[in-house]
């Protein structure tokens, strides 16, 4: 059985993001970047498979030659081999480009399973493993913490609000990964030094057959800013009226959550 | 003073037999059995094969033989004062005076054995008479006299008193009684001997009783025997007397009691630090070998397995012991002897014929496994590398270093620790602090108070190492405000390195993470170099005591001082000039990186008795014997499982001095006792402050 893992090169949630010059994207210099968090649990899980049985687990990601170092963390966690595709034009794409590039990827190569994170860190756009199952057209479910493998099938559960959804779904199938799933191993350190050996296959666009127009997207970023620094709560005094009058201008003219409609 | 011949006694008395040396062959006769059997049981009991067993040790120890004239004086020095042994007083005096008095006594029994078997009878010369005599009679009986008092209060200590921490094996029994009836059948002797003559009026030596003082008192058991009755029983116990002796230089070889020829060996090879060292590992171990830590009893030095055979199982280890003392499961002193009882087992699986040993895998070894069986997990993360155990060991042996080298193979070979600590290494991996926290945000808090950074100061006198504690932690930051200011009230030309500090590997290091720890003080040493550091003030005695001492094993050499140092050397200076009265009593409790692994004793008490008004009032467990707050050893980043909480033992011991501040100088022990005061409730009453906020809030 073959299983690939789709993982994310991403900052680490610590990091203090700053905005850069152009005051359209994030300044990358002196960042942390690490393997998604989600990631983590779908490296786990394919890696706990692949210890059960025989399974050859392929870490899969998309972007420029840095992914590799985000790669290597997978591959010490114990996955077998990385594939990346690889072109600068990728930094730059939305989930929809992405996800052509890792389908692209992973549409060749003879997968059974494939796990992701329910969402990268970074932009939290929770679509790219998503877009890749309907691009493969198989089966897919997101958000899982419980996952048992049967006879080409598996059984999972879902997190839902207020309760759990279990699922039976055919293989080939892919699964975004939720924290209670597993928890992720510290890699041995013996590991560790076997993943700087292992072999990353890099692809380009030619090779899976996407051209940069394929990825390109519509969206463009017009501005970013930084969300408003938390401050304390307000305590209204005086009697009703007068707190209700306030609040409705607090709202109005600090908060702007409210408009007056122009007659 | 009558001098000449009468002063004397007569050897061999009542027991030689007339004109034929009966007695001496039959005597001699028994002395040669029984040093067969001590050289048999050293043989076959064990010591060879043992000698054997020691060398089995793989892993590269530090010159334990350069300098054997030094080391043997040291050693001399350390046996014959028994310095050590005397920090406990009063099992120290009660070695002490074994020690000595069985000195007296072998010194007195070979004067005897030369006179009467060598100078006599093949010179005719004899020295035991006159005033010689007198004094050799009253020296070997004080000796004997306290051994006797010595052997009578360890009988009480061990059968009544009954200290939890000392195991009670058949052979403690054994001994104490054998040395009990050496020592009373020796008097009796003694003592009808004198009945039997020099008590007897007009007996020359009559004048001279008290000579043998305790034979005198002794002989009051006896008086109004007869003559022949005195002779009688005397010949009884004489071979008596002989027997016990002899039965206990053969039970040397067989018991604890060979620890008088180990244990000095052990402090001669001691290693000249006080601190118990890690090991080493090189860099290019990592790219190269197989395995890492220990988990083969013969993956440690030679000189760890030796430290086996020179534990006499005292137990002062566990006495100390904070992990022992709220109810975990370590005590060194058995880490220790279960460790030389599988050393035994194993050795019969990879002893090779050349005498090495010989590698077996893990799949083919069916014996006990040293981590799980000899030593069991929790055992080994109990440890809070206080090192309490090797401060008071006697001997000299480095206990929770061997429980570290565990550790070091589960968390790299196993990736098997406590689940709390992924959080702390990924955190530590990714932004260097174990809090997880943004690096970028390391220098934030000095902000306010504008302390320069290094990379605007490049020539300041001093790098103020700050540590993530002192970063990150709320409670913290307040300390570290305080020593900044502190330091700018006084001038010291210092800056910080803010954000490109990094974190000092000390928790990583003592959790195992020898890999991560030599990621984090590589980059640390490379950012250091950058702005060529030498002098630095640390304010976390962890990151001192790892900066100060075990950089300079990756190359990194500075010289290194904590905030307590340098603060009181300021006051010293009159730079510092404390002028706000202080209410209340202050309690001292220190970090064992500061007292035992460094040796600051002095610096806090200085800056507390510094400030006007202060009362400190000691702790009980003070300065060396100060006991731990349980954070040590990547401590701080687990969860207290097993046992009691080792802080709140500590916490009730400051409360209970009546104190309303307990003063501490490590932010991790800041972090404890703070918890403590609240599992107490003594929270509102009880503060706890850095001595350097203390000084700070004085220093108007």
């Amino acid at each position: 059985m073959k299983i690939a893992v789709i993982v994310k090169r991403v900052p680490d949630t610590a990091s203090v993001i700053k905005i850069g010059p152009d005051n359209k994207s994030v300044e990358t210099d002196g960042l942390k970047f690490v393997l998604s968090p989600y990631d983590e649990h779908a490296v786990e899980q394919a890696v706990q498979l692949a210890e059960k049985g025989e399974c050859e687990v392929v870490v899969v990601s998309a972007g420029g030659e840095e992914c590799k170092e985000t790669m290597r963390m997978a591959l010490a966690m114990g996955a077998d081999s990385g594939v990346l595709v690889k072109d600068d034009a990728i930094t730059k794409a939305t989930g929809k480009g992405v996800a052509i590039c890792l389908a692209g990827a992973l549409k060749d190569m003879g997968v059974d399973l494939i796990f992701a994170g329910k969402q990268a860190v970074d932009d939290d756009g929770s679509q790219v493993a998503e877009r890749v199952a309907e691009l493969l057209n198989i089966s897919h479910a997101s958000v899982i913490n419980g996952f048992i493998l049967g006879e080409g099938k598996v059984e999972v559960v879902r997190e839902i609000e207020g309760g759990s959804y279990n699922m039976e779904i055919p293989l080939p199938a892919l699964f975004t990964a939720q924290k209670g799933l597993n928890t992720p191993r510290y890699p041995k350190l013996p590991n560790i030094m076997k993943a700087k050996k292992k072999e990353i296959k890099e692809l380009s666009l030619a090779d899976i057959g996407v051209s940069e127009a394929d990825i390109t997207s519509g969206l463009e970023v017009t501005s970013m800013e930084y969300p408003r620094e938390r401050s304390g709560g307000r305590v209204l005094e005086g009697d009703t009226p007068a707190r209700v009058a306030e609040l409705v201008n607090i709202l109005k003219e600090d908060e702007k959550v409210i408009y007056t409609q122009r007659a | 003073m009558n001098t000449g011949n009468t002063i004397t006694r007569e050897i061999y008395w009542n027991v030689a037999v007339e004109s034929f040396p009966v007695t001496q062959i039959v005597m001699y006769g028994l002395v040669f059995i029984a040093m067969g059997l001590f050289v048999h049981g050293l043989v076959k009991g064990g010591f060879l094969t043992r000698f054997k067993m020691w060398r089995l040790g793989i892993a590269t120890d530090d010159d334990r033989l350069s300098d054997k004239a030094g080391r043997a004086v040291k050693a001399l020095v350390e046996i014959l004062t028994h310095k050590k042994i005397l920090e406990r007083p009063v099992m120290g005096a009660i070695h002490f005076c074994l020690f000595w008095g069985f000195l007296t006594l072998v010194a007195a029994t070979t004067l005897v054995f030369i006179q009467a078997d060598v100078t006599s009878p093949l010179l005719g010369v004899t020295f035991l008479k006159g005033n010689f005599y007198l004094f050799f009679s009253m020296a070997a009986d004080i000796g004997g006299g306290l051994a006797l008092l010595a052997v009578m209060a360890a009988l009480v200590r061990r059968y009544f008193l009954r200290p939890a921490w000392l195991d009670n094996r058949i052979q403690d029994t054994t001994i104490l009684w054998l040395l009990l009836l050496i020592l009373a059948s020796g008097f009796c002797v003694e003592a009808l001997r004198m009945q039997a003559t020099e008590l007897q009026a007009g007996n020359p030596m009559g004048p001279y009783v008290w000579f043998s003082p305790v034979g005198r008192l002794f002989a009051f058991l006896f008086a109004g025997s007869s003559v022949k009755a005195a002779e009688t029983f005397h010949r009884f116990i004489w071979w008596t007397h002989l027997a016990f002796s002899l039965s206990f230089i053969v039970y040397i070889a067989y018991s604890k009691l060979l620890h008088m020829f180990m244990t000095p060996v052990n402090i001669f090879l001691r290693s000249d630090s006080q601190q118990a060292p890690l090991k080493i590992m090189s860099p290019e171990i990592f790219e190269n070998a197989e395995t890492f830590g220990v988990h083969n009893i013969e993956e440690y030095t030679w000189k760890d397995l030796f430290d086996t055979e020179a534990c006499m199982r005292c137990g002062r280890c566990v006495e100390v012991c904070p992990a022992y003392n709220t109810d975990k499961p370590l005590r060194p002193r058995d880490v220790i002897q279960n460790m030389r009882n599988h050393l035994e087992e194993k050795s019969k699986f990879v002893m090779g014929e050349d005498g090495k040993a010989k590698i077996v895998p893990d799949e083919e070894y069916k014996g006990p496994a040293l981590i799980g069986e000899c030593v069991d997990k929790d055992t080994a993360w109990a440890c809070t590398t206080c090192m309490a155990c090797v401060e008071a060991c006697p001997a000299y042996i480095h206990q929770f270093p061997k429980l570290i080298d565990l550790r070091r193979y589960l968390v790299m070979m196993e990736s098997d620790f406590p689940e709390e600590m992924n959080e702390a290494f990924k955190g530590m991996e990714n932004n260097s602090n174990p809090w997880s926290l943004g690096a970028e945000t390391r220098g934030d808090w000095a902000k306010p108070l504008n302390v320069p950074l290094m990379a605007e100061k490049q020539d300041a006198e001093y790098l103020y190492y700050v540590g993530c504690a002192g970063s990150f932690d709320d409670r913290n930051q307040k300390v570290s405000t305080a020593v900044a200011s502190l330091l700018q009230k006084a001038g010291v030309d210092f800056a910080i390195l803010g954000a490109e500090e990094g974190c000092c590997g000390d928790s990583a290091r003592r959790a195992g993470n020898e890999y991560l720890a030599q990621m984090l003080i590589q980059q640390n040493i490379e950012t250091f170099g950058r702005y060529k550091v030498k002098k630095i003030i640390a304010s976390c005695p962890h990151g001192y005591n790892i900066l100060k001492n075990e950089y300079a094993q990756l190359g990194g050499e500075y010289e290194v001082y904590h905030h307590t140092e340098i603060l009181a050397k300021l006051l010293d200076e009159g730079k510092l000039k404390p002028n706000k009265e202080l209410q209340g009593k202050i309690t001292l409790h220190e970090s064992c990186y500061l007292t035992r692994y460094n040796s600051i004793l002095e610096p806090p008490r200085k800056i507390i008795n510094a400030v006007p008004g202060a009362q400190l009032s000691e702790l009980d467990r003070n300065r060396k014997n100060s006991f731990c707050c349980g954070a040590g050893g990547g401590r701080m980043w687990m969860e207290e499982k097993l046992g009691t909480a080792i802080n709140v033992n500590r916490t009730q011991e400051a409360v209970d001095t009546g104190a309303d501040t307990i003063a501490s100088c490590c932010p991790y022990c800041l972090t404890m006792l703070t918890d403590g005061t609240k599992s107490l409730n003594k929270d509102e009453d009880v503060k706890v402050k850095d001595v350097a906020e203390i000084l700070n809030e004085a220093c108007e």
